[in-house]
């Protein structure tokens, strides 16, 4: 059994939470990871308020657990999304993508947990000033939209910057990983690559596939001269878009509509030509579908048999 | 006065005793990117003993002038 403060603070089983994933993980996911005793997230992208409150309707009826949605704070109907959560009572909340200063009174005052994530130091302390319940440190390593550190180093300052609880994020995969971030001080870790292949993740079966036959160099960074770098499957997409993001004469805004719906077209679709598979460095340490549950379970074992053996090495 | 004291934070941060700083410059053209001014923004706002709001547009350093003295007003 693992447990630790983050149990309580979220009242969840496990220490484990499936990170939003944009156009990957909605109400069947998030729903099949909280049942398991972790805490799902449903990601909200762009989405707007309608769509968030069906997602919502159906995740509760699939869970009486503790669930999350992830808010993207660049999304243009984010000030509407920002009321549907608070009239929904969703427990947890967790921010990507910009400042979520504005919002985190707003919400903690509605008794709802936000957990920032943050790259950085500096945007851990930000958060904690704020009144943020805990924050996820994650790092370069993870998928999708990422930032300079690495998961090793970060996790570890941030521990050290903040007084909340801190989540580590990016290239765990398997009990080692989440040993090693307990280690680091973190109370509790969040996954996203490792839950693509979940049997309730509704994306095209190529994009699982494509995550089972990967290997450790498999994937890269996309978009750093456009200031937000994504990881993902090498591709033919991706190899067409760093050819056209190293040449100086490819206008900025044409990068940016090339890789606009990329990831939906990939989850979706399957479509290797035109889809960004974003996933993160762990990937060619998964090597099976499983259930949600399943991926809970060996995850806890893992853990616990990876915590015990550490002892060995103390004389 | 509040001006001066932010570019003195600014050029400590940069640890560039002589980098010149105007109200209309402006984080991109200072070389400093979103991290670098959450950072720099919570030293300022630690040493006036204040607090503003990050997420309104901060873009220039005019803009986090102005904000410090509404707040210390
Ligand atoms: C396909 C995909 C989409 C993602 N979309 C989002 C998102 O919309 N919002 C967000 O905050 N994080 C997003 N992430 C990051 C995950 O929530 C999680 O933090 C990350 O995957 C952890 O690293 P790992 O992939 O190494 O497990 C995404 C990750 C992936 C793989």
């Amino acid at each position: 059994m693992i447990k630790t403060p983050l149990c309580d603070l979220l009242n969840i089983e496990f220490p484990i939470l499936q990170g939003g994933m944009a156009w990957v993980s909605d109400a069947q996911l998030a729903a099949a990871v909280s049942n398991a005793g972790g805490l799902g997230i449903i990601s909200s992208m762009n989405a707007d308020e309608n769509w968030l409150r069906q997602e919502i309707h159906k995740v509760k009826s699939l869970t009486d657990k503790p669930f999350g949605i992830n808010v993207m704070l660049m999304n243009p109907h984010v000030d509407k999304i920002a009321q549907v959560l608070i009239e929904e009572k969703v427990p947890v909340i967790t921010t990507g993508a910009g400042n979520p200063g504005k919002f985190i009174k707003l919400w903690i005052a509605a008794g709802i947990k936000v957990i920032p994530v943050v790259p950085s130091t500096g945007l851990a302390r930000f958060a904690e000033r704020a009144g943020a319940t805990a924050v996820i440190a994650e790092g370069g390593e993870s998928g999708g939209h990422v930032g300079d550190m690495a998961t090793l180093p970060l996790v570890p300052q941030v521990c050290d910057a903040v007084s909340i609880p801190v989540i580590a994020a990016g290239g765990i995969g398997d009990g080692r990983g989440i040993a090693a971030a307990l280690m680091l001080g973190a109370v509790g870790v969040q996954l996203g690559t490792r839950f693509l292949v979940a049997d309730e993740t509704n994306i095209h079966e190529n994009y699982k596939d494509k995550i089972i036959k990967a290997k450790d160099i498999d994937t890269v960074l996309t978009g750093k001269s456009l200031g937000h770098p994504v990881r993902a499957l090498k591709t033919s997409f991706t190899r067409s878009f760093l050819k056209a993001e190293n040449d100086p004469s490819t206008p900025k805004e044409t990068l940016e509509e090339y890789g606009r719906g990329a990831l939906r077209i990939a989850a979706q679709e399957g479509d290797s030509q035109n889809g960004c598979f974003m996933a993160g460095q762990i990937s060619g340490l998964i090597k099976e579908k499983q259930s949600a549950k399943n991926i809970i379970l060996t995850l806890v074992k893992e853990t616990e048999t990876a915590l015990k053996g550490g002892l060995q090495w103390v004389k | 006065m509040v001006f001066e004291k932010v570019v003195e934070i600014l050029r400590n941060y940069k640890e560039e005793p002589e980098l010149e700083v105007t109200m209309e410059s402006s984080f991109e053209e200072l070389e400093l990117d979103s991290l670098d001014t959450v950072e720099l923004v919570m030293e300022i706002e630690e040493s006036f003993d204040t607090s503003i709001e990050m997420d309104s547009e901060l873009k220039t350093i005019g803009d986090v002038v102005g904000l410090i003295e509404k707040a210390i007003a």
